[in-house]
């Protein structure tokens, strides 16, 4: 038998490669949230002023609408055999929860890295606050890829389990949408971020715990 | 412990099922089963399409769980989370291949390999005993269905299971896969383990077999 | 209170229903009995259904939780049919909440919607539970489905709890709490009475309303623990020997 996490980084790595291969993430969710944040100016409009107001939270929403498809972009494609296989070698649920929510993290955080510049290049937002970036970025990419695993884990082999998920993870992720903006919004006012900067880290740490403590359960239920 | 000392002494058999029944939503897969495999059987299991063959493998596989009855594997009932501590023990091979077709046949077994704390050179080692030598870095989604097959079995080679569970072993295999299967089976015996071969082709599996038993609407028989 | 023979007729009791009529006709002869809200008159009558509607809400969500945690626990059916008939049960008076709450805010607001903190928790909340029911449908397997949504049950709430902070923090238009204060209620006293006595009627009925739902959710799981017994077909029951001489 090999440790916990011995069996999460084997997941990690295997997911990483597989995403390396097949370029799911960086060359087609990514393009395609970039073209979200291109087709919002056509629709409403291309005053200045307007797109630097709205530039920021335009680029949150799109983060936490695809960024859902990247924590469960295997879902679907995932057969059964595979998930024997998975479960012979002996990895434990907890550890393959812990492991692939780790490469949705990785992804997220690039995805979310590319995107923030796609952002500032079209709307030319305001950059006030953005030595926060770094720390909130990395904040929505734990809480996004642990609940979007989660759910994914949660709808697992059901009918209809790719358009479920979404449903689900979607207004779970309000906090962190909300934490993620307002952090900017308070010190576009001065005033201290910290709160919002405490609520993502309290739900990202409770998401890990939860998907955790129910990985074996939910690996149970096929 | 005791349950190991008890194995080692060959007093406890490697599965031990009784009564048990499996079933998935509203249909009953497996009814009122009894079958008890010690170290150096090898069980050839036959039935037709739906019989209940390939949920029998995944029970005793610790993968799914029985609705009523018990599932002993290794001494340890899987119902309980002890289940995790000996799954590395059993080989399963099912009737489609479960490699992950982004990634290497290499890679795919490299993947288990490091899972389980084997060394990864045994991935390429086991590839070339099955043949697989030059198609070790060829990507699983371009491999024919026999090749991925013959990987499996490559996998099978590298954890050295003592429970060995294969699932249609024969189909989409030419002559000299037919005879790994065999050379599989012998070495798993030889080293102490149990077999069980599910199939619908009685022929090859009794070159094999010690015992064999037919299942048939959930029931065997 | 049902004869012996009635029960045997039908095998729920008739009581839930005559409970529930008379919680809607107490609510409805109080709301129009009260005088209206001199601001704003009659539409103020909407409020002694809306309130207990939204009370009903967050009771049912809580009950849904203590289900699904119970059933983590104990592994016990009863426990999921619980949990299940409170979410359903739950998402109806959210909806009949939003609803209410939308008819009242476009005369006296001007808009339909507006971006408060209770009304967009409140709409959340609506979409997690329909994704709870919505799960539901994905599996006919009784334990598998119970597992699942039970842990969807539990993690739901954890995450209200902070969805209502975070959206409390991010704006709060919405008039303060208007009856617990410290300074005693800001409210025409038959008026208070008045919502009290709706909140308890719909209270009532709520638990009227499980009694009948869990009922239904024990009559639909022995339909299907009799269809999975033993008398039940086996999977290779439904393959038989092809016959190609039927002129194929």
């Amino acid at each position: 038998m090999t440790g916990f996490w011995t069996q999460a980084f084997t997941i990690t790595r295997r997911d990483l490669l597989r995403e390396r291969r097949s370029g799911e993430v960086l060359w087609v969710t990514l393009p395609f949230g970039a073209i979200a944040l291109l087709l919002v100016p056509l629709a409403i409009g291309t005053d200045t002023r307007t797109l630097e107001a709205i530039g920021l939270g335009m680029f949150w929403v799109i983060v936490m609408l695809f960024g859902v498809l990247i924590a469960v972009r295997q879902t679907n494609t995932e057969t059964q055999a595979q998930r024997d296989q998975v479960a012979l070698a002996g990895i434990d649920p907890a550890a393959a929860y812990v492991g692939r929510s780790l490469a949705s993290f990785l992804l997220l955080v690039v995805f979310e890295t590319v995107l923030v510049f796609v952002t500032i290049v079209l709307y030319d937002i305001p950059l006030v606050g953005f030595e926060w970036m770094p720390l909130v970025i990395l904040l929505v990419a734990a809480g996004l890829s642990l609940l979007g695993t989660l759910a994914a884990g949660i709808v697992s082999t059901g009918r209809s389990a790719a358009a479920l998920v979404p449903l689900l993870v979607a207004p779970l992720s309000v906090p962190l949408l909300i934490g993620a903006t307002q952090t900017f919004e308070s010190l576009r006012y001065g005033r201290s971020s910290l709160a919002w900067i405490l609520m993502m880290t309290i739900v990202t740490l409770l998401l890990g715990v939860a998907g955790v403590l129910s990985a074996r359960t939910l690996q149970e239920t096929g | 412990m005791c349950n190991t000392l008890r194995l080692v002494s060959g007093t406890s058999p490697i599965v031990d099922l009784e009564s048990v029944s499996v079933r998935v939503g509203a249909t009953h897969i497996l009814r009122d089963i009894n079958l008890s495999i010690n170290g150096g059987d090898a069980i050839g299991i036959f039935g037709g399409n739906g019989a209940g063959k390939t949920t029998l493998l995944r029970l005793i596989a610790t993968l799914i769980m029985p609705a009523s009855g018990t599932a002993t594997v290794f001494g340890v009932d899987v119902a309980t989370d002890e289940r995790y501590d000996i799954r590395t023990r059993i080989g399963y091979v099912g009737h489609t291949p479960g490699l992950f077709p982004e990634m290497t046949l290499s890679e795919n077994l490299g993947f288990v390999a490091h899972a389980m704390g084997i060394d990864p050179e045994e991935a390429d080692r086991s590839l070339a005993a099955v043949g697989l030598a030059g198609a070790a870095n060829r990507r699983a989604e371009v491999c024919s269905h026999g090749m991925q097959r013959r990987a499996e079995f490559a996998r099978v080679l590298m954890t050295k299971p003592d429970l060995l569970l294969l699932d249609e072993p024969h189909s989409a295999l030419d002559a000299d896969a037919v005879e790994l299967v065999d050379a599989l089976v012998a070495r798993t015996l030889d080293a102490g383990g149990a077999a069980v071969l599910v199939s619908h082709d009685k022929e090859r599996v009794l070159r094999v077999a010690t015992e064999f038993a037919e299942i048939a609407g959930g029931t065997l028989s | 209170m049902t004869s012996p023979e009635q029960s045997e007729l039908s095998p729920s009791s008739v009581w839930p229903w005559v409970v529930m009529a008379v919680a809607g006709l107490v609510t409805f002869v109080a709301a129009m009995s009260v005088s209206p809200d001199a601001v704003q008159g009659q539409l103020s009558r909407i409020m002694y259904v809306h309130v207990p509607a939204a009370w009903l809400a967050y009771l049912a969500f809580g009950i849904t939780m203590f289900g699904s945690a119970m059933y983590l626990w104990k592994k016990s059916l009863k426990w999921d049919r619980l949990a299940h008939s409170s979410a359903e049960i739950g998402v109806f008076f959210t909806g009949l909440a939003i609803a209410l709450g939308m008819t009242w805010a476009k005369p006296t607001w001007g808009v339909w919607w507006t971006w408060d903190a209770r009304l967009t928790l409140t709409a959340i909340m609506f979409f997690v539970y329909l994704g709870y029911l919505a799960l539901r449908r994905t599996t006919d397997n009784l334990e598998v489905r119970a597992k699942r949504a039970s842990i969807l049950g539990v993690v739901a709430i954890i995450q209200v709890p902070l969805v209502h902070f975070s959206v409390v923090w991010w704006r709060s238009l919405h008039q303060a709490p208007t009856i617990i204060r410290p300074e005693g209620p800001d409210m025409d006293t038959s008026m208070v009475v008045t919502l009290l006595i709706a909140v308890a009627s719909f209270t009532v009925m709520y638990v009227a309303m499980m009694i009948k739902r869990m009922e239904l959710a024990h009559l639909e799981d022995e339909i299907t623990i009799e269809e999975q017994s033993h008398q039940g077909p086996a999977a290779g029951d439904a393959v038989v020997a092809p016959d190609l001489a039927g002129g194929v």
